[in-house]
């Protein structure tokens, strides 16, 4: 068992999978989720679907918001325009889907460099306000530009086909989405663990100081604006192909609330943090439901009536009560109780 | 000519409203230091009080407006007191994500009390219309045009002459320095979430009498915010002339170029503000220590 750190070099220390452990759980984890279709029913699976499509957005803000530092109020405007460019470039254009996908990434990148140009003179709360403009604006030109994305109908799409292996079926959209999460997850940590990384963090924690020591700020934000929006418009572009519709209603601005509740709730600036608040966030209103439908047939009800309200009543409360209680998130707190548990009896 | 006079005072009509819930978004930000995403999610719950009041208890002009002011300065005391008072000293982005969440919650507990149906405010006036030189006008859009000069006149003088004006602006300039003058931060921090509650509640009764109450009214702190970015958001003054500036030219641009425009008139406005002068037209400039 492991009682300390006895990391010796910058190497160890940066090391994605540092202990056999981590490799055996991460091993059991993987193999769980590659079994998760033969196991599941169809309901069951469609939670593990939207918890895999919903860590890959989630991770692309983390990328923004939590290395970087810049609060964005309207990462649901990258999400809408990869799915959008995704539904036109293949549904429309009939391209293969692996173009479509290039473009989800590809578009939001050069629509966050519209938005973050601008927004590089801005900080804080300044700039989570032209985020959240930007989504409004993103909305309207989807809606004004009807030749191209027919307007308010939005647009049908079909699962795709690539290299003559259809992802028609549940299952195998299930391996889809878990390939992309992974390749997500892989990309972020070593993004992370990088010398540009190690700039983000430089950038959140002081730009002042970050600047003093060469850190090209505009360079740097713009980077981290354009690698947040390719992941966010892939994710996007997932959620447009599992919803098979793709249209304004679809994403509503609750999902950019919904990002940003994840990764509070997981830990800022963590990439294990997004993906536990991802999966709390996504079971916690199937969650609750249950734990009314125990009490009574009229509270399970209500839950139905109301459902969406309660959902958005849930993340609220959770952002507020965990941002009070427990700032650090879950990550936070699985620290705390893995240094109790290699520590006890001693504090530390 | 007569379109565009039309669309002028219609576009001040709404301005002041916008203007309203502005000042509200500035008086929190003057003395706090956050920015309220609740903001229209509170002037809602004011209108619906409102509305509740004249349906259950009188229609009575006077008493509705008692009855409102006096649930909005409660709402905003329990807000204060509830939620952000625990959040004293946390960093800034942990403080506006609370009333973010604060914002999503008010907004599904009036679908809960209340219900999703729009319904009309009346309280037998304000929908009448006056000529004004062959230009028909609301006497609710007067009103509300009033009530925003009025206020911002009064407001003017409680930071100017009043002891507790100059006490909430010593709190915002310095609020360590202030608190070793003798003043409660805490006490002026209530006092501003009470102020805006109302100032903005007022915008929201007013929006309910020449419109309709529906659960989307929580979009109007959406659309009141490009004109506190416009005015700065700590000038409460310039955020109220703020809202008279977005007004006219929303209603301009959905006149002109197409009700699309009208819906992102005012958040085009935010992002060409916040490049050119991100503080705002009235507001000042931070000046950064390293």
């Amino acid at each position: 068992m492991r009682t300390g750190d006895y990391k010796q070099t910058y190497g160890e220390l940066v090391a994605l999978i540092d202990s056999p452990p981590v490799w055996l759980w991460s091993a059991v984890l993987l193999l769980a989720l590659i079994a998760a279709p033969f196991v599941l029913n169809s309901y069951a699976l469609s939670f593990v679907i939207i918890i895999l499509i919903t860590v890959t957005g989630a991770l692309g803000l983390n990328i923004l918001t939590g290395y970087t530092g810049l609060i964005s109020l309207g990462h649901v405007g990258f999400l809408v325009t990869g799915a959008y460019a995704y539904a036109v470039l293949v549904s429309k254009y009939h391209m293969p889907p692996l173009v479509g996908f290039l473009g989800a990434g590809v578009v939001p990148a050069l629509a966050s460099l519209m938005v973050g140009a601008p927004s590089l003179r801005l900080k804080g709360l300044y700039l989570a306000i032209t985020t959240l403009a930007f989504s409004f604006i993103i909305n309207t030109v989807i809606l004004e530009l009807r030749w191209l994305t027919n307007g308010a109908r939005g647009i049908q799409v079909q699962r795709p086909e690539i290299f003559g292996i259809s992802f028609d079926s549940d299952a195998a959209f299930t391996y889809l989405c878990l390939a992309i999460a992974a390749l997500t997850l892989l990309a972020t940590l070593n993004i992370r663990r990088s010398r540009v990384g190690r700039a983000f963090v430089a950038i959140r924690d002081n730009d002042t100081a970050a600047r003093v020591m060469g850190i090209n700020l505009h360079a740097y934000k713009l980077f981290a604006f354009v690698t947040s929006a390719f992941i966010t418009g892939i994710a996007g572009a997932l959620y447009g192909i599992y919803l098979s519709f793709v249209s304004v209603e679809g994403f509503p601005f609750l999902l950019s609330i919904e990002a940003l509740a994840i990764l509070i709730v997981g830990g800022l600036g963590s990439a294990l943090g997004a993906v536990l608040g991802t999966i709390l966030i996504v079971l916690l209103p199937e969650a609750t439901r249950i734990v009314f439908s125990l009490f009574s047939a009229q509270m399970d009800a209500t839950f139905t009536t109301g459902a969406q309200e309660l959902k958005s009543m849930l993340y609220g409360l959770v952002i507020i009560l965990f941002l009070r209680f427990q700032p650090r998130g879950l990550v936070g707190a699985w620290h705390d109780i893995r240094r109790a548990w290699v520590h006890w009896p001693l504090r530390y | 000519m007569q379109y565009l006079i039309q669309l002028l005072i219609s576009g001040l009509a709404i301005g002041a409203i916008y203007g309203l819930i502005a000042m509200g978004f500035a008086v929190i930000y003057k003395s706090t230091g956050l920015v309220n995403f609740a903001q229209g999610e509170m002037t809602m719950i004011t209108a619906y009080i409102a509305w509740t009041i004249s349906t259950t208890v009188s229609g009575n002009v006077f008493v509705v407006a008692v009855g409102a002011i006096l649930a909005a300065v409660l709402l905003g005391l329990v807000i204060e007191r509830l939620v952000m008072r625990p959040m004293l000293g946390e960093p800034v982005f942990a403080t506006v994500m609370v009333t973010i969440g604060l914002a999503v919650i008010l907004r599904s507990a009036i679908n809960f009390i209340w219900d999703a149906y729009p319904h009309g405010l009346d309280v037998g006036m304000g929908r009448g219309i006056v000529h004004l030189g062959g230009i028909g006008v609301r006497t609710g859009q007067i009103a509300v045009i009033a009530t925003l000069l009025f206020l911002l006149a009064a407001i003017w003088a409680f930071f100017r002459y009043s002891k507790v004006g100059v006490a909430m602006r010593a709190v915002a300039a310095d609020d360590r320095t202030a608190l070793l003058m003798g003043i409660s931060a805490t006490r002026v921090h209530a006092l501003a979430w009470a102020a805006s509650s109302v100032i903005a509640g007022i915008g929201g009764v007013f929006f309910a009498l020449s419109y309709d109450l529906s659960p989307a009214m929580f979009q109007l702190g959406l659309k009141a915010f490009p004109a506190t970015i416009l005015g700065g958001l700590d000038a409460v003054l310039g955020s109220g002339l703020g809202g008279l500036l977005i007004g006219i030219t929303e209603n301009l641009a959905g006149g002109y170029l197409g009700s699309g425009m009208k819906e992102v008139a005012g958040f085009a406005m935010i992002i060409v503000v916040l490049m050119v002068r991100p503080f705002g037209i009235f507001g000042e400039r931070d000046i950064e220590r390293v």
